[in-house]
């Protein structure tokens, strides 16, 4: 008796080991609708002010740390990062207007314009990194099953870049928190499948947005690490977040040109 | 015609007889000769060293390159249906001798130990006998580059990536549509630097590019045309040529600008347009960003020149001058038994082309010859002149036309310095000549 409990417990052991993603598995529909859910979470429909802390670690060279303001307005998808810190990066800044990401230098006093999948600063962000999550607009999600990661629940999906949709990652694996549909942990994939980064989302806060009529939450802080340069990582902190609205005519050329002098 | 050889006789014999002055002078000759002659070789050798390693690493002596926009803020430089293109120019282009085409990216190279941006340039080895030629394989084997995924990095590479023969990188990169991608290439082949370009220079099969950037296979970075070689000189024309053909075979061409394609991105990306354009370039648009060299040589060149003439006409002049002083009255005895006012400037004018002949040959040869022992002893130069010598030894070029054009110059230069004294000479009178004292 005693040897069929073991029996049993060991394969309910090995069963539990073999498939540990056993949670019922959701319905197309319901995984889009998980990942809408996931977006609304993180947009305030309206304007947003924050101050981030970038840190880059690179192997053989020295650490890179930039202190920016991030302004974005959800109406039109107009962005602006302004760099305050250091010294040498101040007035340097990222403006996205009309689906165009332009870099302004104000040593040289001239505009560029930058593919949308930038790094920002050298580092290994992103512009999307900042902006309001559109995970749902722009992938097709496929159901992984759940996971335990920490203490946490959560629900696994694979993304696949829409059709026509240029993305600077076209595959991208989720783990989100079952229970707050919180971002947990990312991976992002080369065509070729290779991973290439993976960060970790962690200390979400939320703030009142007037403009949403309810919560917005936010990762405090992001972790990024290199998957092909290993020894490569980027801290990415946010705080001072405001969601009361911009000034009109903030996101211009001329308005990111006047911070520099 | 008898007075003119009488004349030059008489000039060969004075030479002789004031021998010191003349193998002073002569010397002095010779050493400018020498000088003008090396300072040829050198911008000759760096100026054929460049258009070789440029020649060979990125650019035909024409090029029809081109840029593909998705949508306006994005483009690659991509050629697409190049095959059509290569018609157009093989019918209109008769100074061709032979064409190749290359995938052209920029991907960020990894190691397990390091990393480094580099240009990645496709390549279809079993076309390619003149880079096969002209690279310098120190470990490895270029051939293997005819395998997939495949890679030729140089010396210099090795030792930021600290890699060897047989090792995987992976070449990170974005499509032209700017997602992310990534290709793992086995080192095949290391070469030997050829300067600034090879660098940043690594070349993998064509395949290899087209899988990285996601392109067609009807499509290459450029198509490189190389010219017979009396055509060589004309390439700017021949550009300027097919840039017409091409409009007028309904392609959209880019206006001519002197810079290398890499330059071009920014401009690019600025205009408002999207689909295929093509940029027709010729080898010195493309390494123009080290043309300076040449041009702060030739300036180098000139001011030594001009500094080293000074000397040696005010020299020759001086002599002139003291050997009239001296030689005042053997003047008026000349003229008293009957040697025109012509004939006495004949005479000094011979004795000034006389040196001039002995010196700037002895100059040629002596210049040569030191050309020659520094390319056989194959002298190193430190690392921030290879980049700018795209060699890394000092190679100095002297062919025989240089080499005769140097000493007619500075002949010509010796017998007009001779001139006004001369002319002075002549007109000494006779009388007054011969009873000058001193």
């Amino acid at each position: 008796m005693s040897s069929l409990r073991i029996s049993l417990t060991a394969t309910a052991l090995l069963a539990a080991l073999a498939f540990p993603q056993v949670a019922s598995a959701l319905t197309k529909p319901e995984l889009v609708e998980f990942l809408k859910a996931v977006d609304v979470r993180q947009k305030n429909n309206g304007d947003w002010r924050s101050m981030i802390y970038m840190e880059q670690k690179e192997k053989g060279k020295v650490d890179v740390a930039y202190e920016a303001l991030v302004f974005r307005r959800s109406e039109d998808q107009k962005f602006i990062i302004l760099f305050t810190q250091p010294k040498a990066s101040q007035g340097q800044g990222y403006l996205r207007i009309d689906k165009n990401l332009w870099f302004y230098d104000p040593s040289v006093g001239k505009w560029e314009r930058r593919t949308e999948r930038e790094r920002i600063g050298g580092t290994n962000s992103r512009r999307s990194d900042f902006d309001e999550s559109r995970l749902a607009e722009e992938y097709d999600p496929e159901d992984n099953g759940e996971v335990k990661l920490g203490t946490y629940t959560a629900q696994v999906m694979t993304l696949k870049g829409k059709p026509n949709i240029d993305l600077a990652f076209p595959m991208i694996k989720l783990w989100v928190d079952k229970e707050t549909k919180n971002i947990l942990k990312r991976e992002e994939y080369a065509l070729s499948g290779r991973l290439l980064r993976t960060s970790f989302n962690s200390k979400w806060k939320k703030i009142y947005s007037e403009s949403k009529k309810g919560d917005t939450w936010y990762p405090g802080e992001m972790r990024f690490y290199d998957e092909v340069e290993k020894a490569n990582s980027t801290l990415i902190v946010i705080k001072s977040v405001d969601t009361k609205p911009l000034e009109p005519n903030l996101f211009t050329k001329a308005w990111l040109e006047s911070k520099s002098r | 015609m008898a007075n003119f050889f009488l004349d030059f006789r008489i000039a060969l014999r004075s030479l002789f007889q004031h021998r010191r002055r003349a193998i002073f002078l002569v010397s002095a000759i010779a050493l400018v000769t020498g000088l003008l002659v090396l300072l040829n070789a050198l911008s000759t050798g760096i100026s054929e060293t460049m258009i070789r390693a440029a020649t060979t690493l990125s650019s035909g002596h024409v090029n029809v390159g081109g840029f593909f926009k998705v949508t306006s803020s994005q483009c690659g430089p991509v050629v697409t249906e190049y095959e059509k293109v290569v018609k157009v120019v093989e019918q209109n282009v008769p100074e061709l001798a032979h064409w190749v085409h290359r995938g052209r990216g920029w991907a960020k190279v990894i190691s397990d130990s390091g990393s480094t941006q580099a240009g990645v340039t496709g390549i279809d080895i079993t076309n390619e006998p003149d880079f096969k030629r002209v690279v310098s394989v120190v470990s490895g084997n270029i051939d293997d580059l005819t395998q997939p995924n495949t890679m030729l990095i140089f010396e210099s590479q090795v030792e930021r990536l600290k890699v060897k023969v047989g090792d995987a990188v992976t070449l990170s990169a974005q499509t032209n549509r700017g997602a992310a991608n990534t290709v793992d290439c086995r080192i095949v082949a290391i070469a030997k630097d050829m300067g600034l370009m090879s660098k940043f220079g690594t070349f993998v099969p064509i395949e290899t590019t087209r899988s990285l950037y996601q392109l067609r296979p009807d499509t290459t970075g450029a198509i490189q045309l190389y010219l017979k070689p009396r055509y060589v000189a004309d390439a700017a024309a021949i550009a300027a040529r097919l840039r017409t053909t091409l409009e007028h075979a309904g392609y959209r061409v880019m206006d001519p600008d002197a810079n290398p394609f890499w330059m071009k991105f920014q401009t690019v990306n600025r205009e408002d347009w999207t689909g295929q354009k093509l940029d027709v370039t010729t080898w010195e648009d493309e390494v123009s960003f080290l043309t300076w060299t040449l041009k702060v040589l030739s300036v180098l060149k000139l001011v030594l020149l001009t500094i080293l003439i000074a000397i040696v006409v005010t020299g020759i002049m001086n002599t002139m001058w003291i050997a009239i002083r001296e030689r005042t009255r053997e003047i008026g005895t000349l003229r008293a038994i009957g040697m025109q006012r012509w004939g006495v400037l004949r005479m000094f004018l011979f004795e000034s082309f006389q040196m001039g002949i002995i010196g700037t040959a002895a100059g040629a040869v002596g210049g040569s010859i030191v050309a020659s022992l520094v390319n056989l002893a194959e002298i190193k130069v430190p690392l921030s002149v290879q980049l700018f010598l795209m060699s890394d030894q000092l190679h100095l070029a002297v062919h025989v036309s240089s080499l005769v054009s140097a000493a007619v110059m500075i002949t010509v230069i010796t017998t007009l310095a001779a001139l006004y004294p001369a002319y002075r000479a002549a007109s000494l009178p006779p009388v007054s000549a011969m009873s000058h004292f001193g």
